[in-house]
């Protein structure tokens, strides 16, 4: 149940394109249900009824599948564009280069650094997107054998770990370098006030943005899943070790009821 | 509005001992020419809600605080956002401030309050284990003192807006008022409302006076516990007062600030060179204090970029953990396959051993019953599959049901019967023998 209302919530709160995409996880918790029930395998065999079983958690895997590497290819492109368009910035309007202007050179790193952390958010994102999918798969699969005490765990989830969708080592990789070039493009030194006082107002709008707050919630909501379980055993998580918890708490400034 | 108004009014019923004309009505208005930012996209959808776990926390401390023994139980709205605006401009966001934060969460029964005073509590702490933010403290506000001047215009304008319509000798007050710099004197207003000044007076100084144990030595009274009660009905009343007053981006720079004193309180410890560097850099930073926003956008990415990289890093531990726990599962697996073979060997014929173990149970264990091996051989051809792209829908279809047929057809080949612990299977292994 947690499980179920933490992915609901990051699902609300990501990416409107990404909504579909997750893994459908109360209708497979609803259908291992029905299947545990008596009528549905004396009706139509287990066997069957498993076969069915096998070919939906299929369906959701390819759903991941595309979707993942459909994304991946996507931000390759995207940080490729983005070191292009550093690169060009800073040979037209910096100090050294063509036509050397402070104010568009900063205006332009200004839109840079904002697109460049949006970026590298929803690359997190993306790798937290396999996570979860990948956690929900392992968590009704756990079901399914409780409840018709089945097999179908271990073998299966195998296959998944081998699965695109959960091999996350691409973006992983342009998550780290996109972090290097975000050490490049932000500045050293603080900027001064008249700066500051032009900004404030946008600083409220980086807040709001779909991308920091999904990224909270789904820092949080991880925490939240491996908090102990009462079926705890073998196969689950440790609870997660977060040292900042507090502080990204703190950032939940829209939920009426607080996370527990 | 007329809601938050009629909320206003019960709520003033409840606690004011003097009720005068001018509360209620300016309480309203307050309220409606409120430069109200619910434009802020902070809370696209939980408006009012959703902003209501932190003003509690906020406000609460204003609140008891005036229900000190001089002052018992005496509120009106246009204090309310006198202390919503006071709370805010407190550049230093003293760590005794949470002190007394928290002692107030015990007096109340309200669970979200509770919970968010908290975590408030908590983050807000932080800089107090190190003696450095309170000296930051004080060299700020000392700053601020100089800088005031400059806020004031600020101020000026967002305070007319808001109590334009106020009784003319409080708008009196909130302008001679130096709301930034706690120490400097309330100056005295003219005439009729003297007795009301010193209420105002003590309601801002002794917020600062209950907290200041080391930051700010005032002659105001000791901390004493207000003792208020908390109801549910207060704190929706809270809720549609503060929320109208532009409540969204009221604590979200609040925690900007508060996040940017924990980075610091951070950065104090861990660096003994370029301390003194980043002292500087953050009380520059804290110059730029307003109402409106505590930080520039540049921090609110860096800190963005922060909570990121630990989402990221929690994903990857979480990933290689989970990879660790399927990798046991298959090597205790494995063994136990092991153990079996040998078992049946040493049992005779293990064919028959098998197809006895086999048989009896229902088909559908069979299915799903693989080896590794085999598992990873329908699992190359989904894969490969599956790299060629998106349009592949027919052809994943004939794959998966092929992985099952498969599947289905592995058992035959087997020798064992697998199970994740392995004990059930040995106990079935038992019951058919």
């Amino acid at each position: 149940m947690k499980f179920g209302k933490r992915l609901k919530q990051q699902i609300e709160e990501s990416l409107p394109a990404w909504r579909d995409k997750f893994l459908s996880y109360k209708e497979l918790k609803k259908l291992v249900r029905l299947i545990s029930s008596a009528e549905l395998c004396v009706e139509y065999g287990k066997a069957d009824v498993e076969a069915e079983f096998v070919h939906l958690l299929n369906n959701e895997i390819d759903k991941f599948n595309v979707f993942f590497m459909e994304q991946e290819e996507d931000f390759i492109i995207r940080h490729k564009e983005l070191q292009q368009r550093i690169k060009r910035v800073i040979e037209t309007w910096g100090p050294n280069g063509t036509k050397p202007s402070e104010a568009e050179y900063k205006d332009e790193m200004a839109k840079i650094r904002k697109d460049i952390v949006n970026f590298h958010g929803e690359m997190v994102l993306l790798v937290n997107y396999s996570n979860i999918n990948y956690t929900g798969l392992a968590k009704i699969l756990k079901k399914y054998d409780k409840r018709t005490g089945g097999l179908l765990r271990l073998p299966f989830i195998q296959k998944v770990l081998q699965q695109p969708f959960f091999i996350t080592d691409l973006v992983s990789k342009l998550v780290k370098e996109c972090e290097n070039t975000i050490d490049e493009v932000f500045p050293v030194e603080q900027e001064d006030e008249e700066e500051i006082v032009k900004e404030q107002r946008e600083a409220i709008t980086v807040a709001g943005k779909g991308i920091f707050r999904n990224t909270v919630a789904a820092l949080l909501s991880m925490q939240e899943i491996r908090r102990g379980s009462s079926t705890y055993g073998h196969f689950s998580l440790p609870p997660m070790d977060l040292p900042d918890s507090d502080l990204i708490h703190s950032f939940q400034l829209n939920s009426p009821i607080p996370i527990v | 509005m007329p809601s938050s108004f009629l909320a206003l009014t019960s709520f003033k019923d409840k606690y004011s001992t003097s009720p005068s004309s001018f509360q209620v009505s300016s309480g309203r208005e307050v309220m409606e020419n409120s430069v109200s930012l619910q434009e802020s996209s902070l809370a696209p959808s939980n408006g009012t809600l959703g902003n209501s776990s932190l003003s509690p926390s906020i406000v609460t401390n204003h609140m008891c605080a005036s229900a000190l023994p001089h002052v018992q139980h005496s509120h009106n709205p246009a204090f309310i956002s006198q202390s919503s605006r006071d709370l805010a401009s407190l550049p230093p966001l003293d760590a005794s401030f949470s002190h007394s934060t928290a002692s107030l969460i015990h007096t109340q029964g309200n669970k979200d309050v509770s919970w968010s005073l908290d975590r408030l509590q908590m983050f807000l702490d932080l800089p107090e284990n190190t003696p450095a933010p309170n000296q930051l403290v004080e060299s700020s506000t000392s700053v601020l003192a100089s800088e005031d001047h400059n806020k004031k215009t600020n101020w000026q304008e967002w305070a007319d807006d808001l109590i334009n319509v106020v009784d003319p000798d409080w708008s009196k007050i909130l302008d001679n008022t130096n709301v930034l710099n706690p120490r400097v004197e309330v100056p005295k207003p003219s005439g009729d409302i003297s007795k009301e000044q010193p209420l105002f007076h003590q309601n801002q100084l002794v917020p600062h006076g209950e907290f200041s144990s080391h930051a700010y030595p005032s002659s105001t009274a000791p901390p004493t516990k207000p003792r208020m009660r908390w109801t549910p009905e207060l704190h929706e009343a809270f809720l549609e007062a503060v929320n109208q007053l532009g409540g969204s981006e009221l604590y979200w720079n609040i925690f900007l600030f508060g996040i940017q004193k924990y980075r610091t309180a951070r950065y104090m410890p861990e660096t003994s060179e370029g301390t003194s560097e980043k002292r500087i850099t953050s009380i520059e930073e804290m110059k730029s204090i307003d109402l409106k926003t505590s930080i520039g956008i540049t921090e609110a990415l860096r800190l963005q970029v922060e909570v990121q990289k630990q989402l990221h890093e929690q994903l990857e531990i979480q990933r290689n953990l989970q990879l660790r726990i399927e990798e046991q599962g298959r090597y205790l697996q494995m063994m136990f396959e092991k153990q079996k073979k040998v078992e049946d060997e040493k049992g005779g014929a293990p064919s028959s051993a098998s197809d006895d173990l086999l048989a009896p149970l229902p088909g559908s264990k069979h299915p799903p019953c693989n080896n590794g091996k085999s598992d990873s051989e329908a699992l190359e051809q989904d894969h490969s599959r599956t790299r060629i792209g998106p349009g592949n829908a027919g052809t994943n279809e004939d794959k998966s049901s092929s992985g099952v047929s498969t599947k289905q057809k592995m058992p035959e080949t087997e020798s064992t019967v697998h199970d994740e612990s392995g004990f059930s299977v040995s106990k079935r292994a038992r019951t058919e023998k």
